[in-house]
């Protein structure tokens, strides 16, 4: 929110630059993004959290200055004078929604609408509005200065003379300032006349009753509207205003009247117009003033410091708090702790508990002068087994020469494959190409990442990506963490070897390694179930213990071409969970006499030895075909035992 | 018969043309040779002369025998010197023949790497791991209870506009979290040492956001420590310790009030720019003011812990007895401030470019 400076000073004496006043804003909880100077004056952009509807406007951030600083508040000047006729011979108001509008005050103006005087529209300016009339103008600048919306009405545009707040008819139509029409539904609030909705209540005016240049009387409406119906309304309208940020955040139900008599003290002044008699106001759903304790030994015990009780009590006071002690003498006697009971302003909504009062006064302490401390720890911490084996795995790929890659869990849930299992569906996507989660690392992720890097020419490329998976079931989605990995091009190429393209059988070390690392189950590669985008006679799937844990293969070719492919990538998927964390490591004696003797990592009879890997010398056709000797069909195998 | 005198010439004339051959055989084979010639178990000269040990008188054998001793030493010495002395020779020039350009490059391999968000995120975890903090895994995909209304932001709530959020389609109703935040409320409903409690809980996040600071999945630590007498002074120095771990101690830590449903009150964490190291003038990254935003945090909020005790049906952190903090941030944005990455996409397009400057 942009605070002229010169405005803030209106209210409260100011002994400090813009630049210190920025910093101390900052330090209680205003946070200025930046400051900005335009001639002699100086703009804070300040960065209102959003439960700090109180600071929201000028004044409210006067009174953190003036608290910080301890110099006196001035109060606002709400005097002027009345002339005419009650506003109650023309102006009726009804509350017929209890629960939307607890509060309604409105007041008849006699108005000369024009442009606005300088000092009104400069100043409008530097907070970042566009003046529009001096009625319409003085409204914005109430607003901006107290923080209550208010809203005009021309008069004679309301039909029966009468103001009613009530939920809109389903269906009604109303026209707003933007000059939108708009459909209601019978969960929007309205400010209705005799005859249908005048205005959405807390979000935007109407174009019927809008001020023109021959308005002569105005409605000045003033209430305080019910937070969530103004959200919800708002938000099913897909609008956001001014006022609809202040309402839905909670704004000061006893600002109502002060607006009003703001309003007229600066029309007044301005020759814009004059009140008539007497304030109307109806009352719906009741407020009621909040109470709270306050324990004083809670203060210190919260915020590990030691900050006096008057300190805290001046605090609170500034703050526009009522602090009342119970005889102290009594709480003594009875041996209870010291508490305080504090009157919440009500402007100050946000303030509900005990918690709440600790922060003013930590607010205004200083975070910066609190003793920072580490709280000594009880327990040994660390990594369990399943986050230590997922470093294990990242430190040993990296080693191996892998690069590790990350995608976005979204992906397009055309180009999952449906061999993976079903996609789950995200309701609300940012567009068709991200409307599900993945179902594999590979499928599309890594090949597009391996089409993204073969576009600017880099064709060696090794990746592993460890993420999630996502599966639907009847309870939610399942989530599987898994590993994958994708080599495609050559082998390094150098002064001593020749490049070679990579192949299965370079992959398949690769997850040999992982496997004998990170698995005491007995793996098995079969040919049966391979997913359909992978190469028929070159790849397998992974069991361990014969329950199929992913893939290894070659890319199919057709699925080379789908995603414009170079080269013969090979990849693999796992599911993680099959993996362990590295068993403890034990140490087997071994015989001193040359005879070799292996060092068994477990008591696990040895898988069956493996077929001898093909001699024949590795030729830049390609991978050794599978030989005539072999049966055809389902082949079994298992991995070479551990290092 | 010989004489002890006749034997003591041969040995003296043995001992001179030793000299003389092993002066001259340059070669192991020619070296061989003057080995078998002299001292050959059979054919040796020196040898053959203990053979005639025997033919001289008793008296003169002791004598005898220590000059064939002598001249035996002395052979096997001087043979041993010269074999040593060529084997040296040849060394020497093997070792200059097996000279080799030792400019050439070391045999290529792939060089692998982990990822940047992964190198911080470890980082991160051993920090904290060292302050006595466990490492805690949620699910990405979470519900409305534990991503929201747990953490004091019932339906309705303003601040959920701040994370606007993807929804899953079919049942149960589920949606990806918004913010490791969930890690708190799944934290607590398991802990198995109640009530305190120590994690921290880095994954996955999800907002329905894409520009070039801001991506629709991206990455988020959050930290909760609950116990008897936490204080808002422990929140503000664990996280200057993280911060100096992560960044160094030469950058100075600023606290400020902010705002946050489910932390009371809540904490704002600067840390002064390390790209304009506080110049302020002209910098982009802290928009010239000193300092860039590092850590949301604050005292957990009593109605977190209420909510806590109602899903578990019993007081199992009573706000009077227990309080306790908690802190978050994005692991890409101390990525993106640790090595000046300027676009967050970057991160998730696996471009060799950019990983392999990760080495």
């Amino acid at each position: 929110m942009k605070i002229p400076v010169s405005w803030v000073r209106d209210f409260v004496d100011l002994k400090v630059s813009a630049e210190q006043l920025a910093d101390d804003l900052t330090g209680v909880g205003l946070a200025c993004d930046g400051i900005e100077t335009f001639g002699s004056e100086a703009v804070l952009d300040l960065d209102i959290t959003t439960n700090r509807v109180d600071a929201m406007n000028m004044y409210g951030v006067a009174r953190e200055a003036a608290t910080f600083y301890g110099l006196p508040l001035k109060p606002l000047d709400l005097s002027f004078p009345e002339a005419g006729a009650p506003s109650s011979e023309s102006l009726r108001v009804a509350i017929e929604a209890a629960d939307l509008c607890p509060r309604f005050s409105a007041r008849v103006f006699d108005v000369r609408v024009g442009p606005s005087p300088s000092w009104l529209k400069d100043r409008l300016e530097l907070a970042g509005q566009r003046s529009i009339n001096n009625i319409v103008d003085l409204s914005n600048y109430v607003m901006l200065e107290m923080g209550q919306p208010t809203h005009a009405f021309d008069l004679t545009k309301i039909r029966g003379g009468v103001l009613r707040a009530r939920m809109a008819e389903g269906g009604e139509l109303v026209t707003t300032l933007d000059e939108v029409g708009r459909t209601l539904t019978a969960a929007v609030g309205v400010v209705a006349d005799a005859e249908g909705a005048l205005a959405i209540a807390g979000v935007m005016g109407g174009a019927s009753s809008e001020i023109s240049e021959g308005t002569t009387t105005v409605a000045l409406e003033a209430a305080y509207w019910n937070p969530l119906l103004i959200r919800r309304a708002a938000k099913g309208l897909g609008m956001h205003t001014d006022a609809s940020h202040r309402f839905e955040r909670g704004a000061d139900p006893a600002a109502g009247p002060v607006s009003i008599a703001r309003f007229a003290n600066l029309a007044n002044k301005g020759a814009m117009g004059t009140a008539r008699p007497a304030l109307i106001q109806a009352r719906g759903a009741g407020i009621e003033a909040r109470r709270l304790t306050l324990n004083l030994g809670n203060i210190d015990a919260r915020l590990g410091t030691s900050v006096p009780a008057a300190e805290a009590k001046t605090t609170l006071t500034r703050l526009g708090f009522e602090v009342t002690e119970p005889d102290p003498g009594a709480s003594a006697h009875l041996g209870t702790a010291r508490a305080w009971d504090v009157l919440v302003p009500t402007w100050r909504g946000d303030c509900t508990r005990e918690v709440d009062l600790i922060e003013e006064v930590a607010r205004h302490h200083g975070l910066m002068k609190i003793g920072r401390t580490v709280p000594a720890s009880r327990r040994a911490a660390g990594l369990t087994p399943a986050q230590r084996t997922e470093r294990q795995l990242k430190a040993l790929l990296s080693g191996l020469g892998y690069r590790e890659a990350l995608h976005v869990n979204f992906v397009s849930s055309s180009k999952c494959h449906p061999s993976q299992g079903a996609v789950v569906k995200i309701a609300n996507p940012l567009s068709v190409e991200q409307d599900a989660l993945r179902n594999s690392l590979v499928m599309p992720g890594l090949l597009e990442a391996l089409e993204r890097n073969q576009r600017h020419g880099a064709r060696d490329i090794q990746f592993f990506e460890t993420g999630r998976t996502f599966t639907p079931s009847p309870e939610g989605p399942v989530e599987t963490p898994r590993l994958a990995l994708l080599i495609s091009g050559a082998t390094p190429r150098g002064w001593a070897a020749k490049a070679r393209p990579v192949d299965f059988f370079d992959l398949k070390r690769t997850v040999e390694e992982v496997f004998s690392r990170h698995s005491s189950a007995v793996l098995a590669l079969t040919r049966e179930g391979v997913p359909p985008f992978l190469h028929p006679g070159r790849s397998v799937v992974i069991s361990l213990d014969g329950n199929p844990s992913g893939y290894l293969g070659e890319v199919h070719p057709d699925t080379i071409d789908a995603f414009s492919l170079k080269d013969r990538p090979v990849v693999a998927e796992i599911a993680i969970d099959a993996l362990n964390v590295r068993e403890a490591l034990v140490f087997t004696a071994f015989s001193v006499s040359p005879k070799w003797c292996a060092t068994s990592r477990s008591s696990l009879p040895r898988p069956p030895t493996p077929p001898r890997s093909p001699r024949s010398p590795v030729n830049r056709r390609g991978p050794p075909r599978e030989g005539s000797s072999s049966s055809t069909g389902s082949r079994v195998w298992a991995c070479p035992p551990a290092r | 018969m010989s004489s002890l005198d006749d034997l003591k010439q041969k040995a003296h004339e043995l001992r001179e043309r030793l000299e003389g051959q092993l002066a001259s055989a340059s070669d192991s084979p020619s070296l061989q040779a003057v080995r078998d010639r002299f001292l050959g178990r059979k054919a040796g000269e020196v040898t053959a002369l203990f053979k005639d040990l025997g033919k001289l008188a008793a008296e003169a054998r002791k004598e005898a025998g220590e000059a064939l001793n002598e001249l035996k030493a002395f052979s096997e010495a001087k043979i041993g010197e010269a074999e040593a002395s060529l084997e040296q020779r040849l060394r020497g020039s093997r070792l200059s023949s097996e000279r080799i350009d030792v400019s050439l490059p070391g045999r290529a391999r792939p060089s692998g790497s982990k990822h940047p968000l992964t190198l911080v995120r470890e980082e991160v975890e051993d920090v904290f791991i060292g302050m006595g903090f466990d490492i805690f895994d949620g699910p990405e995909v979470d519900d409305d209870f534990h991503c929201f209304e747990a953490l004091n932001m019932p339906a309705d709530h303003p601040a959920r506009d701040m994370q606007d959020t993807f929804y899953l389609e079919g049942l149960p109703p589920r949606l990806l979290r918004t913010h490791t935040s969930t890690g708190q409320i799944r934290s607590m409903l398991s802990n198995e040492n109640p009530p305190g409690v120590r994690v921290l809980c880095p994954g996955r996040t999800f907002r329905r956001d894409d520009d070039i600071t801001h991506s629709p999945m991206f990455h988020q630590f959050e930290g909760l420590v609950v116990d008897r007498g936490i204080t808002l002074g422990d929140l503000m120095g664990t996280l200057e310790a993280f911060i100096h771990a992560v960044f160094g101690k030469e950058y100075p830590v600023r606290f400020r009030p902010s705002y946050f449903p489910y932390t009371e009150p809540s904490v704002e964490v600067d840390m002064g720019c390390s790209t304009c190291k506080g110049r302020k003038t002209g910098c982009r990254v802290c928009k010239q003011t000193g300092w860039v935003e590092i850590l949301g945090s604050g005292m957990v909020h009593p109605a977190v812990f209420e909510s806590v005790n109602g899903r578990l049906g019993k007081v199992v952190y009573d706000p009077n007895e227990v309080s306790g903090f908690a802190f978050g941030t994005g692991i890409e944005r101390i990525a993106m401030i640790k090595y000046g990455i300027s676009d967050i996409r970057l991160f998730y397009e696996s471009d060799e470019r950019f990983l392999e400057q990760f080495s």
